[in-house]
């Protein structure tokens, strides 16, 4: 539709932002953490007890409402401050150059969270970008976290070698985890949303298998724990040991994965034929592209990067995995799918999905130190803003933007018969 | 009746009048809007404007349930059947009769349909599963749905699109009979011959707008010049060239089709350079299978394609494109086009990894962009931008990407299949001039079409399929009557190599 | 989608059809010729296993106190091996077109159940280690019973084109809603009740999300999962750990069939259950029924496999799939409810992927209400193996039996093994034109 020139500028801009993917997100922000407070306010004691006391007493419902913006206050206040910055403490380091690791503990926090993140959700991206739904990096994650941990725990070598090593050995476990639902999806037509959900399942009695037996096992122990990564194969700090900030080298693997995927999908000639196959796989046989090799191709693809976020976590924060890492539905591979949807599988979408999502979580164990309140909270908050951005026009109305045609997002999956 | 999408007007003030017993044949070329004019009869669409009346009384229909029960019956063009369902269910679906406890009763079903099939001359096993129909017998049970729903008006949108000579002919029969009981048929096509041949009235849509009626006893090129608005060309101006050497050999081919029989089955057929030939037949001869196996797409079970010298049977899509093969494949939704993407990678489809578009594996899109630029001034594409996706494009210039795409690197062989098949007149004359412009640098060009009309004007030889065999290689100035013969497997002379 | 949409799936060809079913009478043979060769030729000559089938709670109800049954281990594998054998031999033979998958059913039962006797072998006559069967199958029979709720709960939304990914989810606020309802008001009927309405909620929202704003059904399916797995975490520290008196661990108690229930082996495993038992068989009966045999059934089945055509004889797709979604959720969420009554007390993550395997069930049994019921059988007893391996001392990795239904599942949907077909329009987004 063409601009009317007359409009006013501020209509104008209004009009443009409010078709932006950044605003709707913006939004779907505001909304979870309204669902957040919602569910904060009906579970905690203190607030339904003042609630309750409102209906005996004249005057009581101001009180009511003070206990719930403080409860509310003091938990969103505590996630912000413990997963960006504290004014306070940042203002005491800025005027006495002192306590700068306190200072930035919660930054580097959010950037250690959102390391290996933003590597899964490449590798997811990238695979919704070829008409392939990942739901199996949870899965490819941990059999890298198993394969780098193998290399990590048993070979001893200097660092210059072991250390690209163990992450190599991550994307290799990651895209055989990746290869088994490649070549099923190519060569039988299983579809890949069954195949990896199943497979995910497979993994993670794998990994209990592989922890609870001799080789990775740690030694005279009972428990589901694999042996300690050596030192020479961990992603150390910047900022060495004893400062207490533990965002790492694994940062710079995460921004070299973000510009190898800028330039695979923009630039690339595979990129292309990935894109070309999501798109039209049909035409892409046509023009010559091997539908086969391609789905083989993206898995493996998907799957190392997916390995990678995996060895990357363990390497830079636990230095050992254990019979819990990363299983379950808030594991990175899950968590990986929620932030490519958020970052509409564009590298730098979700670089940013990864930071929002990342000082979410942070923010939550914050709060939950700070306040008592459970740091499942964030999942919650970070659902229902997936939840969200997966129906923009549901936003808009919501909201009553104007502009609410905008393009839904490119649906993801095929369904299950065709 | 008016209806508008957006600020796109589809359907201008139509009067439209069928009467009872009477097959009304409405005629328009493809985006007309004839396929809007069903919807809003049929309750898919709300009009913005007007009224419909049935037998006097006014009528709008909110949901296309409501039609049926008015007695508006739909034939799709997709057939709207469930194909693992039976024949009797697909028949009774939104109107089953039913004993208790909502069960379905059968019995009874199958009795209605086997009346209703015996009213009408309509021979169908009532438990038959859809899928395993042919197509001929899948459009009868649509039929059949809608009369058991009491249709009194049937529409039929482009019902012969799908079917074969003889199966047009049954249908042709069925609608007469049809009629003469008592229903009134609301033909839509925008094949001239059909149109003579089955309507009682005809009227000419265009652009949106009713622009005449017709007796069906008006010649082709009346209804033609009403339906695009000027005389139309059905001829091909082409100089007559000397062909040269054999560029394309096939000798002995078999090729199974997706059930696994053999669809082509021993074709040898030679293509010179600087020559047009043109496959005829009926569709579903095995034309569809021999160009997939020439451009790549499917497996030879045995014999051998030989392009400019080179053995290019079972080698991969890839390498037969480029060793100079052009291939406008025949469904370009499906195998042509990426319709989400831009007009600008369209055009470089499937030479993406060729200098200059990219070098080591990474893309120049500044080549990219300055390709496009050209291909679309020469080619004469009507997009607003080369990048905009390609859907936004119309069919007649999506086509035109494809064909520009393929003739804009160099070839050594073109093979069209229903190269203008959907196209407006003005697209289908472009096209042409540049299949004819093709045979005149000296390529050897195959093309396939099932319109007599366009093998005839376009070919400089006519080969005949049938059954999965050249039937006969013949002049083009051979006779409808011979060439019909040929389609039909009767072969007069032994095929000429 | 239009164009594929109108392209119908063809037939399956004569020669898929007979490979197919060739490799799964393959299949089968090969697990009769393993259970015969490992289990049979590997334990010793003279080994016997010995087996009670009188459940513990019962053995002094049972009139007919069957005793110990002692078997040698070795033959009995070997026949069960050889009957397997000869099935898979028919069926590569004779090809028959159907109930291949059940028998494939059937030889993975065999397969668990010679697995039981071999890991009980003893030499000699000692029947220290005798094996409680009836016990098993009882352990299995909950498993079971709460996976065929989530498989007909996927059958219900998949029948009519929705994928219902969230069953995991639905099952969590099930169990949630259940502890705390009944708990409170003692009474499991209502706690089922509550769980009905918490899983057709979040029925409701997929498909609101789904059939409303067209969001990608898989997608929204996997976040509901997450967030009811987040949620009930967070109740779980912020309630239920404060007031334990929401959470007491409610096991639902059996009720015993008269008569019935007094039939050996049977009897207990069947007639002797909690009513969310009975209830289940009697809502499989009743899927089954409607989805076959009337006339609401064959309306959700077209709207499955193709709601254009639905949609054009008048029926109202939107609706059909939004009633289907919603009672799918209700019955997912009652499962949910069924699970708390089995397990006990309320533990965040204790559902563990059951949902999946629900849903693996439900492929498996290729989207019919029956062949849920076969799948869960089999996956129920394999989960409840895997989970109780100490005691029956089997010496079987515990994650092999884990990835079991995970790895079945994989191999039928790659048709490695039999051949699933979904509804046609299943998962597809349906936009009114």
């Amino acid at each position: 539709m063409p601009e009317d020139p007359r409009a006013s500028l501020l209509s104008r801009w209004t009009r443009r932002t409010s078709q932006s993917p950044l605003l709707v997100t913006a939004l779907a922000l505001i909304l979870g953490l309204a669902v957040g407070a919602l569910v904060i306010i009906v579970t905690t004691p203190a607030v339904l007890d003042a609630w309750r006391g409102s209906f005996h007493s004249w005057g009581a419902p101001g009180h009511a409402i003070k206990v719930t913006l403080d409860n509310v206050g003091a938990g969103y206040r505590s996630m912000f401050t413990g997963s960006v910055v504290d004014p306070p403490q940042f203002w005491h380091s800025l005027t006495t150059g002192r306590n700068w690791s306190l200072s930035l503990t919660p930054l580097s926090e959010t950037l250690t969270y959102a390391t290996p993140l933003v590597i899964a959700s490449i590798g997811v991206g990238i695979a919704f970008q070829t008409g392939i739904f990942n739901i199996g990096a949870n899965g490819q994650a941990v059999a890298g976290g198993i394969a780098g941990a193998t290399v990590a725990s048993m070979i001893h070598l200097p660092t210059f070698l072991h250390l690209p090593l163990t992450l190599l050995a991550g994307v290799v476990g990651g895209m055989a985890a990746g290869l088994v639902p490649g070549l099923l999806k190519a060569y039988t037509g299983a579809h890949e949303v069954i195949v990896t959900i199943m497979f995910n399942y497979v993994i993670y009695a794998f990994l209990i298998y592989t922890l609870l037996s001799t080789p990775l096992q740690l030694p005279g122990q009972q428990n589901d724990i694999s042996r300690t990564f050596d030192a020479t194969a961990q992603l150390s700090p910047f900022f060495g040991g004893s400062s207490g900030l533990r965002v790492n080298w694994g940062l710079f693997v995460a921004i070299a994965v973000v510009v190898f995927a800028w330039w695979f999908l923009d630039r690339s000639s595979l990129g292309f034929d990935f894109r070309v196959t999501g798109a039209n796989p049909n035409a892409a046989r046509a023009s010559g592209i091997n539908a086969r090799v391609v789905v083989v191709l993206v898995f493996l693809v998907s799957g190392g990067l997916a390995g990678l976020a995996g060895i990357v976590q363990a390497s830079g924060t636990t230095h050992l995995i254990t019979g819990g890492f990363l299983i379950g539905n808030a594991g990175i591979g899950f968590t990986a799918i929620t932030v490519a949807l958020l970052g509409r599988n564009r590298p730098m979408g979700i670089v940013w999905g990864s930071l929002l999502f990342a000082a979410l979580g942070v923010g939550g164990r914050a709060m939950q130190s700070a306040t008592g309140i459970p740091l499942d909270l964030a999942t919650v908050i970070q659902s229902v803003i997936v939840l969200f951005v997966a129906t923009p026009v549901l936003i808009k109305e919501i909201f009553r933007l104007r502009g609410a045609h905008t393009s839904a997002l490119q649906l993801a999956t095929k369904g299950w018969g065709s | 009746m008016t209806k508008r999408f957006d600020s796109l007007v589809a359907n201008d003030g139509i009067d439209l009048v069928v009467e009872p017993g009477q097959i009304h044949c409405l005629l328009g070329e493809n985006g007309a809007g004839k396929s809007t004019l069903m919807n809003v009869i049929f309750g898919l669409l709300r009009p913005d404007e007007g009224e419909m009346l049935i037998d006097g009384e006014p009528v709008w229909f909110t949901n296309s349930g409501e039609a049926v029960r008015r007695g508006i019956g739909m034939v799709h063009q997709h057939f709207m059947l469930v194909p693992v369902f039976s024949v009797a269910e697909n028949v009774v679906l939104g109107f089953e009769p039913t004993k208790s406890f909502d069960r379905l009763d059968y019995a009874k079903a199958r009795d209605d349909i086997r009346r209703v099939s015996k009213e009408f001359g309509l021979e169908v096993d009532p438990d038959a599963i859809i899928e395993e129909l042919p197509v001929g017998l899948q459009q009868r049970v649509e039929i059949l749905k809608a009369l058991d729903h009491d249709a009194q008006l049937l529409i039929l949108d482009e019902p012969t699109a799908v079917l074969t000579p003889q199966e047009i002919d049954a249908l042709m029969t069925i609608m007469r009979s049809l009629a003469d009981s008592g229903k009134s048929i609301l033909f839509i096509t925008h094949k001239l011959k059909e149109v003579k041949e089955a309507a009682d009235v005809i009227t000419v849509i265009r652009q949106g707008r009713v622009v005449g009626t017709a007796q069906p006893t008006d010649s082709e090129g009346t209804l033609a010049s009403l339906m695009v608005g000027r005389e139309v060309i059905l001829t091909v101006e082409k100089e007559v060239r000397s062909p040269g050497d054999d560029v394309l050999e096939i000798r002995d081919l078999v090729v199974r089709d997706d059930r696994g029989l053999p669809a082509v089955n021993g074709v040898s057929l030679d293509v010179r350079a600087g020559e047009i030939m043109a496959l005829a037949g009926v569709q579903g001869n095995g034309q569809t299978e021999l160009v997939e196996a020439l451009a790549g797409m499917r497996f030879v079970e045995s014999g051998t394609i030989t392009l400019r010298g080179r053995d290019i049977t079972n080698k991969t899509p890839r390498e037969i494109l480029d060793h100079g093969l052009g291939h406008v494949p025949e469904d370009r939704h499906r195998n042509g086009l990426v319709l989400s993407m831009s007009v600008a990678d369209n055009l470089v489809l499937n030479t993406p990894r060729r200098a200059p578009f990219a070098r080591h594996g990474s893309r120049n899109l500044n080549a990219v962009r300055d390709n496009a630029t050209q291909v679309v001034r020469d080619f004469d594409i009507r997009a607003t931008s080369i990048f905009e996706p390609v859907s936004s494009l119309s069919g007649g210039n999506q086509q035109k990407v494809i064909v520009a795409r393929e003739l804009s690197r160099p070839l050594t062989f073109f093979v069209a299949s229903q190269p203008t098949r959907g196209l407006d007149v003005g697209s289908i004359e472009y096209v042409h001039r540049q299949i004819v412009r093709q045979r005149d640098e000296g390529n050897g060009v195959l093309i396939v079409s099932s319109e007599l009309d366009e093998v005839l004007s376009l070919g400089d030889r006519i080969a005949v399929m049938h059954q999965g065999k050249i039937t006969g290689v013949v002049e083009p100035t051979t006779s409808r009557e011979t060439i019909g013969l040929l389609m039909a497997g009767v072969s007069e002379e032994p095929a000429r190599a | 989608m239009t164009i594929a949409a109108a392209r119908t799936p063809g037939p399956p060809t004569v020669r898929q059809h007979f490979g197919r079913t060739r490799v799964m009478g393959l299949s089968i043979g090969v697990i009769g010729l393993f259970i015969g060769v490992v289990f049979g030729l590997g334990s010793r000559a003279g080994s016997h296993t010995s087996v009670t089938w009188s459940p513990v709670n019962l053995s002094s109800a049972v009139p007919w106190h069957l005793g110990t049954l002692t078997v040698p281990t070795r033959l009995s594998c070997l026949i069960l091996g050889l009957i397997l054998v000869a099935l898979g031999a028919e069926v590569v033979v004779r090809r028959p077109e159907r109930g291949v998958m059940a028998r494939f059913g059937v030889a993975g039962i065999f397969f668990l159940f010679t697995l039981i006797l071999w890991t009980g072998r003893t030499l000699g006559p000692s029947q220290v280690s005798s094996i409680n069967f009836t016990a098993i199958l009882i352990g299995s029979s909950g498993v079971a019973m709460v996976l065929v709720y989530g498989s007909l709960s996927g059958v219900m939304c998949e029948r009519a084109g929705v994928v219902n990914i969230a069953i995991e989810g639905q099952y969590i606020g099930g169990a949630l809603v259940g502890t705390v309802l009944a708990s409170t008001t003692h009474s499991f009927i209502i706690a089922a009740i509550g769980g009905a309405a918490i899983g057709a909620g979040l029925g409701w929202i997929l498909a609101f999300l789904a059939l409303r704003y067209m969001s990608d059904q898989i997608i929204v399916g996997v976040v509901i999962v997450t967030m009811m797995a987040g949620l009930s975490s967070y109740l779980n520290l912020q309630v239920l750990s404060p007031y334990p008196q929401y959470n007491l661990g409610n096991l639902a108690p059996p009720l015993a069939i008269p008569l019935l229930s007094k039939i050996p082996i049977l009897g207990p495993v069947f007639f002797n259950q909690s009513g969310f038992f009975y209830a289940m068989m009697l809502l499989v009966a009743l899927v089954s029924f409607g989805l076959f045999k009337t006339r609401w059934g064959l309306r959700v089945r077209a709207v499955g496999e193709h709601p254009k055509a639905a949609a054009s004889v008048g029926i109202n797709v939107v609706r059909v799939r939004y009633i289907n979604v919603v009672l799918g959720g209700a019955i997912a969420g009652v499962g949910g409810v069924a699970f708390m009554a089995v397990q006990g007390q309320f533990q965040p993550g204790y559902t563990s992927g059951l949902g999946y395997i629900a849903l693996a069930g439900m492929i498996f049994g290729r989207w019919r209400p029956s062949g849920a019921v076969v799948a869960s059988v089999l996956f129920g007893i394999s989960v409840y193996l895997a989970e109780n391996l100490q005691t029956y001392q089997i010496p079987v990795p515990t994650e092999i039996l884990q990835m079991f239904p995970f790895l079945i599942t994989i191999a039928v949907v790659s048709g490695l093994i039999g051949r699933v077909r979904p509804p046609a329009a299943d998962g597809l987004p349906y936009q009114r034109d």
